[in-house]
């Protein structure tokens, strides 16, 4: 696969500059050449300072343990001040001021997770229809798997699959915390989900990704990966967005995700799909948020329809960058 | 290791071992339509409660993937011992009145994994033995966990505030403790 970033052309004194500001702000040269390609340089400034200031926190409450109403009241009785995500219904901006969200009862007993809000996105762009069968590619540490159950009212069946043996104790733990009974958990590389002889209705692929949309939860993303680790991230995506698409019922649904910034892991590798599986298209997400995702980043043309997909960028958004695209399988393939 | 129906032999004493602590019937009732399916572990054997529409997925074999939980956990069986899961506990504590509640302190220091003291007990059936499994509320009757009684109940009026009294086996700290 060629990525967005192999057909960078900058000039000398733009590399200098690249050069200059990462020095700056402590990043990898390589990063600042692309942001700086992809955005301009007074975009990319900005994104760089966005990258600075801390992401609020933020929770869900889960329905399956108790109403919003209760939720909402006990928290607020605790002194956690709460503001409504307003694309989401159970999405809240929370002020847990000194308290750890994890110490109190309420989260004990599973009446709310604490999620960031472009996570709790992906599952209501999904919004997988109760009694369905789901999978969750990648399902640890159980965000998404809780956020469909309480979407589907437990109802149905999801297929939480996660290669990561200490995350998967994670994943187990959060399912039972939240009362969720209607998911089989799998240890495994979800790249063979074709040989387990499902068809599933949906398909949630929150794919393992280069974090690059994380820089303000962790810094040492700045210098950590390079652009080989892009790449094979991208590589690693295309892997199991085929086996998804191998395996979705005709007419299912797959929302595809990262928590990544980079057009390669995103557009690219979207872009990539519909051409080597025509059987795809990119439907609208029923919801707001966000802005359209990049047609021609990095001035390379790509198909027209990813304006369909969303992104949430943290300089525009004050949130994690998150890409998130909703495709369809054709009835008839 | 795939999921299996159970082994009636086993199941009896999961059935028997369930009704003995908390009373006859309660595991017919807690199992309502599910149907229970064992998975092999390592050390012993977890059972879980399922749809009986899910058994035409669980007759697949699941190769190249390892199944780790399905449905509703119920509870491990190791070492001849059968223990009650905490999403189970929840809904156990609904049918029986085996149950010890606690001040907000004791509450507090139970959800860290503590175990109960005197000074702590608000109110516990005055008919609970010695070894007995007692579920800790908290005053709003809210589960928190399963504890083992160390003192007759009619006898905890005569203990100091600082005894114990119910021995923590499980509690909901246990989620957050488990993800270190």
């Amino acid at each position: 696969m060629a990525n967005g970033s192999d057909r960078i052309l900058i000039g000398k004194e733009q590399r200098k500059r690249a050069k200059e500001i990462a020095k700056q702000y402590g990043y990898l040269p390589y990063m600042i050449e692309r942001y700086v390609a992809l955005w301009g340089e007074q975009e990319a400034i900005q994104f760089l300072k966005a990258c600075e200031q801390p992401i609020k926190k933020s929770i869900r409450l889960n329905t399956l343990r108790a109403s919003a109403e209760e939720t909402l009241s006990r928290l607020k009785a605790k002194g956690v001040r709460l503001k409504k995500v307003s694309w989401l219904d159970t999405g809240y901006f929370a002020d847990f001021s000194h308290i750890s969200p994890g110490s109190l009862l309420e989260h004990m007993r599973g009446f709310y997770y604490v999620q960031g809000v472009p996570s709790m996105t992906v599952a209501e762009a999904l919004s997988p229809q109760p009694d369905s069968l789901v999978v969750d590619m990648a399902a640890a540490p159980g965000g998404k798997t809780t956020h469909m159950a309480q979407i589907m009212n437990d109802s149905g069946v999801i297929v939480s699959i996660e290669q990561d043996r200490l995350r998967t104790a994670s994943l187990e733990s959060n399912i039972h915390r939240c009362g969720v009974t209607n998911s089989i958990v799998l240890r495994g590389d979800s790249r063979k989900l074709d040989q387990l002889g499902i068809a599933p209705d949906y398909i949630l692929l929150d794919a393992p990704c280069s974090g690059e949309g994380l820089i303000a939860l962790d810094p040492s993303r700045k210098r950590s990966k390079s652009m080989a680790d892009i790449r094979y991230c991208a590589t690693k995506q295309d892997m199991l967005l085929d086996a998804a698409i191998t395996s979705l019922a005709p007419g299912g649904t797959l929302v595809y995700s990262t928590c990544s910034i980079a057009p390669e892991e995103n557009e690219f590798v979207i872009d990539d799909l519909l051409k080597r599986r025509p059987e795809t298209k990119i439907v609208p997400i029923n919801i707001e948020f966000g802005i359209p995702a990049y047609p021609n980043p990095y001035g390379v043309e790509l198909h027209e329809s990813l304006t369909l997909a969303r992104r949430f960028l943290p300089h525009k958004h004050n949130l994690e960058g998150f890409f998130i695209c909703r495709i369809e399988k054709e009835e008839s393939s | 290791m795939k999921p299996e129906y159970v082994d009636l032999v086993q199941w009896d004493k999961v059935r028997n071992q369930i009704d003995s602590d908390f009373g006859a019937g309660v595991t017919k009732r807690l199992l309502g339509t599910l149907v229970p399916v064992s998975l092999p572990r390592a050390k012993g054997i977890s059972f879980y409660l399922v749809p009986s529409g899910w058994l035409q997925i669980l007759d697949r074999d699941f190769k190249p993937f390892t199944p780790l939980s399905l449905g509703m956990w119920l509870g491990d069986f190791v070492d001849g011992m059968f223990r009650l899961s905490l999403p189970a506990l929840e809904r156990v504590q609904e049918y029986t009145s085996n149950r010890l509640i606690v001040s907000r302190r004791g509450a507090e220091s139970f959800t860290y994994g503590r175990s109960i003291l005197k000074e702590s007990v608000i109110k516990i059936e005055p008919s609970l033995l010695r070894g007995q499994r007692v579920f800790i509320l908290n005053e709003s009757s809210e589960c928190l966990g399963l504890a083992a009684l160390s003192v007759d109940a009619y006898k905890i009026g005569r203990l100091a505030k600082d005894r114990l009294v119910a021995k923590n086996l499980v509690d909901i700290g246990w989620y957050i403790r488990r993800l270190g």
